[in-house]
């Protein structure tokens, strides 16, 4: 048994030294602590308790000494002794939570922790220990006196009474009901897992109402890096709104630093929605020079929603200044490069655009694509249009896209001269339709009557190669939808042509 | 082995079935199926228990069940079932009471049947019901000496080291000087340690009221009060830590109110109220100094500021918040620090509230200044006649009360301190909740026989 004993406290102290050396999600510090847990697990299961009598360097087991460490600094007992505790006793039915709490708070370096209260605070339920209190003179008290004040005792009552409006005689109820103690019950759950760090904010928040005092504004600082590493920005952000009062503050100036900045990237996508908001609108309070970090962990975020917002607030923080934009244009990573192009479109300033002219023969598509849109955004049409005749059809889809959203009539001649031409059924039907999309949203009133032709036309020859034509005729008349253009559509659903009544069936009944 | 989390639980489901099965009993006929079930549910669970158990012992020992020597907490939960069996058990004059294995569900029934009624009849019947699986041992004269006198010195001990760590922690700040930060923590936890095994006994520490050193009697005594409330509410161990601290230091924003004031021996004017009304703010300021702002200084944080936040939404500082969206912690400082405060002589009012007073007076305000179910757990603590309370009797002589009785919030401990010629006398001890033939009249001031209640309660 005391060899048991023995071996049970070599392994607790191998356990404990590699939780300090490695930290407790190092597999050193799991490869100590499994066979600790089994060991101590059977050894219960056995005898029931364990117990371990501290001394200032020695842990003894049945009165025998098995653990003796005469070096302050790394002595397990001298620790426990320090602060009083004299004895530990486990005891079966100990849970692994409990002895891998344990370890980690007797492993814990800091000099100024008392441990007998955070082993009192963890509330053990199967490990018991016994705190001997400093050494005190013996108990000696006097009790006060009552000062004797000559008046009718009796008459006072009364007056009480009669001021309270009270009846001594009346019974009071002060039974809790049923109801009343589930209600409490309830409360009292809700309020102890509910943080209470909010309210604390609220309280440091309206002081600063009343009395600027530096305590309250270092604790709110203080608060605010506890409030971003828990993920909570609503809170952050209202202590740094509540700070710029005082213009001196620069509540986030420690955090702006790109290690800080490039953590938020883990936070983008997994973030839930009120949280990524929040989260948002907290970092339009940093400050300009942290903008290229942020444009940096812009290429980390997968969610092309969040990737968006968090653009807008990066294009919101510029305030118009293009100049951490503009370095980006000229860099060499393709993903910053888009970004950077897409906040410049955001922040419609026009004196951008001379940098973004050299990047209309990028060689990445991608690049060119980010770059009609973003055309489209300054109003820079014609260079949109030019786009339209890219090599890469990703790009051209892409600036027909901007000039169906932003109207460019000038594009529709050319257009309808693609149209005609023979390498047009060599398209992707995909850009077929952006470019009769493109015709629908920037042609002329003739428009109608031509595709009318066009989804009518008698094919002797080549009728089948010419179904898509008819196609994209009756789609251009679905999306013109005056009542011209669904009359015709109606007209060609009694046609006999079965090619004209398909494509017309295809966009009237879907 | 099974552990004493364990004993907790099955102690207290044994309780509760037994209490459903007596209540049952009192209601159906013994063939009906709510009794038949209530006490088959009993029977599994009694035999369930044998299995790790060698009996069961249930103890009444002062004022508080034991259950195979762990004495048994009180929580929101099993408050009812608990409390019926202590009722029982003290009006049965019953002193152990032991489950042993073997028993049948019709000797459970048969003894649930008789568990009502009085002592006699009770006698009587359980002479005849002739048990076999269950033992009884009765009070004899010897277990009506109140035992608690004789083992209160540790729970003295902890109020008056508490009492001059709290001292020591606001002389300091006063003076601006280092505090002991460890020593006030550990005070803090000695007094929850001591609550859970003695709570009358520390509660009733709080009746010792200092003119002289309000301030720091006043802290400790909210500190005790509000840790005894948050025990009957069932608060986690973590939890009464954060009460405990809150309560203790929910004045100690005084410290930046000048002295003069605070001692000013006339009613403040209304100016100088505005004054010493930014306690509460500045308390926010002193605890982040004191404490820092962990899990713990959080929750003190919160009680300075809204402690004199009302139930109805006055108060001050700040907006104060309406009914529960208040702190919890504060709302019970709230009534705690009213109470006290009431009941203590200050500078300009020499002369305080009767304990007994002030609690119909915080009654009369529930709801308004104070939330009503927290009020309830407040009362069910300190009782209708809080210890220290002076009382005239039916019988024209004078005691003072020196404990509480649990369930019986009218029905103190007391001790007769004045004959009926209104002389001194070393009367005896009378649990009022065994004679009946003794009538509370009214209460009175001690001072009005030159008497300091403390001497008989400390």
């Amino acid at each position: 048994m005391e060899e048991r004993a023995n071996e049970l406290v070599m392994q607790m102290i191998k356990t404990i030294k590699a939780l300090q050396m490695y930290g407790k999600s190092h597999p050193s510090y799991r490869s100590f602590f499994a066979p600790f847990f089994q060991k101590i697990s059977e050894f219960l299961k056995e005898y029931s308790e364990f117990s371990l009598k501290v001394d200032r360097f020695t842990m003894a087991y049945a009165d025998k000494v098995i653990y003796d460490e005469a070096e302050k600094d790394t002595s397990i007992s001298f620790r426990l002794f320090r602060d009083g505790i004299r004895n530990i006793t486990f005891y079966e039915g100990l849970t692994e939570e409990e002895l891998m709490l344990f370890t980690e708070t007797i492993s814990q370096p800091a000099k100024e922790q008392d441990i007998a209260l955070i082993l009192w605070e963890c509330d053990f339920a199967h490990i018991t220990f016994f705190v001997v209190e400093e050494e005190e003179e013996p108990m000696s008290y006097v009790l006060p006196d009552t000062p004797p004040v000559d008046i009718d005792y009796d008459a006072f009552i009364r007056d009480i009474l009669n001021r309270e409006k009270i009846d001594i005689n009346v019974n009071l109820n002060p039974i809790l009901v049923y109801n009343e103690l589930e209600e409490l019950k309830q409360e009292i759950e809700t309020e102890e897992s509910r943080p209470q760090l909010p309210k604390a904010i609220n309280i440091l928040i309206d002081f600063l109402n009343t009395e600027k005092a530096q305590e309250i504004i270092d604790s709110l600082i203080g608060l605010l890096e506890l409030c971003i590493n828990n993920n909570d920005f609503y809170n952050a952000r209202r202590i740094v709104h509540k700070l710029q009062t005082y213009p001196e503050i620069k509540p986030l100036e420690r955090f702006e630093n790109e290690t800080t900045v490039t953590g938020f990237s883990r936070l983008c996508d997994p973030l839930d929605d009120k949280s990524f908001n929040e989260f948002v609108a907290f970092i339009g309070f940093f400050s300009q020079k942290t903008i290229p970090y942020f444009i940096r962990i812009l290429t980390l975020v997968k969610r092309k929603e969040r990737l968006e917002s968090l653009m807008q607030r990066i294009a919101y923080m510029c305030q118009n200044d293009l100049a951490p934009v503009i370095d980006f244009l000229a860099g060499g990573n393709v993903y910053e490069v888009i970004n950077a192009i897409g906040i410049a479109g955001i922040m419609k300033n026009r004196a951008v655009i001379k940098h973004l002219n050299a990047l209309a023969v990028h060689p990445d598509a991608r690049v060119r694509s980010a770059l009609a849109q973003t055309y489209a955004e300054l109003g820079e049409l014609k260079k949109v249009a030019a786009l339209t005749d890219d090599h890469d059809p990703d790009v051209r889809i892409k600036a027909l896209q901007m000039l169906t959203l932003n109207q460019y009539t000038r594009i529709y001649p050319e257009l309808l001269r693609r149209t005609r031409q023979k390498d047009f059924k060599l398209l992707d039907y995909t850009e077929q339709k952006e470019i009769f999309s493109c015709m629908v949203a920037n042609g002329d009133k003739k428009l109608t009557r031509l595709l009318e032709k066009m989804l009518f036309k008698r094919k002797l020859f080549g009728a089948k190669a010419y179904r898509n034509m008819r196609r994209l005729a009756a789609m251009g008349l679905s999306q013109i939808g005056t009542e011209e253009a669904m009359k015709t559509l109606q007209a060609g659903l009694n046609k006999k042509n079965k090619d004209i009544k398909m494509a017309c069936e295809m966009v009237v009944r879907g | 082995m099974t552990t004493a989390v364990n004993i907790q639980n099955s102690a207290r489901e044994l309780i509760t079935l037994f209490y459903s099965l007596a209540k049952s009993m009192q209601v159906y006929d013994v063939n009906n199926d709510v009794v038949q079930n209530a006490a088959k549910k009993l029977s599994l669970h009694v035999t369930e228990l044998f299995r790790t158990l060698p009996m069961a012992e249930i103890v009444l020992y002062r004022d508080y069940i034991f259950f195979n020597k762990q004495r048994l907490r009180y929580d929101v939960e099993g408050y009812v079932s608990l409390q019926f069996l202590e009722e029982s058990m003290k009006r049965l004059r019953i002193k152990n009471l032991t489950f042993m294995p073997g028993i049948a569900v019709l000797e459970l029934i048969r003894f649930a049947g008789i568990f009502k009624g009085s002592k006699n009849t009770f006698l009587k019947a359980y002479a005849l019901e002739k048990l076999k699986s269950i033992a009884i041992d009765f009070m004899t004269t010897e277990d009506d000496l109140p035992e608690f006198f004789k083992d209160s010195e540790r729970v003295k001990k902890t109020y008056f080291k508490a009492l001059k760590v709290t001292k020591n922690l606001i002389q300091n700040l006063w003076s601006r000087q280092p505090i002991d930060s460890k020593g006030f923590r550990r005070v803090v936890y000695a007094l929850v340690d001591n609550l859970s095994r003695d709570e009358f006994g520390l509660v009733s520490l709080t009746a010792i009221k200092n003119f002289d050193e309000y301030t720091f009697n006043h802290s400790l005594n909210v500190g005790i009060l509000s840790l005894a409330v948050g025990q009957r509410t069932n608060l986690s161990k973590k939890g009464l830590v954060k009460l405990g601290t809150a309560g203790l230091l929910h004045d100690i924003g005084k410290v930046d109110i000048p002295k003069e004031l605070l001692y000013k021996p006339s009613k403040p004017t209304p100016e100088e109220w505005e004054t010493i009304k930014l306690h509460s703010a500045y308390g926010v300021k002193q605890i982040i100094k004191t404490r820092g702002l962990d899990e713990i200084g959080v929750s003190a944080l919160i009680g300075a500021y809204q402690h004199h936040w009302n139930y109805d939404g006055t108060g001050y500082p700040g907006e104060p918040k309406t009914g529960r969206e208040t702190s919890l912690i504060a709302r019970i400082i709230r009534i705690c620090d009213a109470y006290d405060a009431m009941t203590t002589p200050r500078p300009y009012q020499p002369i305080p509230y009767l304990p007994s007073i002030a609690i119909r007076v915080l009654w009369a305000r529930h709801g308004f200044y104070f939330d009503p179910l927290l009020l309830k757990v407040f009362i069910q603590v300190l009782g209708m006649y809080p210890t220290g309370s002076c009382l005239e009797l039916n019988t024209g002589e004078t005691a003072i009360v020196i404990r509480q009785n649990f369930g019986y919030l009218d029905l103190p401990i007391i001790q007769v301190i004045l004959d009926k010629n209104k002389e001194r006398i070393k009367g005896s001890i009378v649990d009022l909740t065994t004679r009946t033939d003794i009538k509370i009249v009214t209460p009175v001031y001690a001072q009005k026989y030159g008497i300091n209640p403390s001497t008989y309660f400390v």
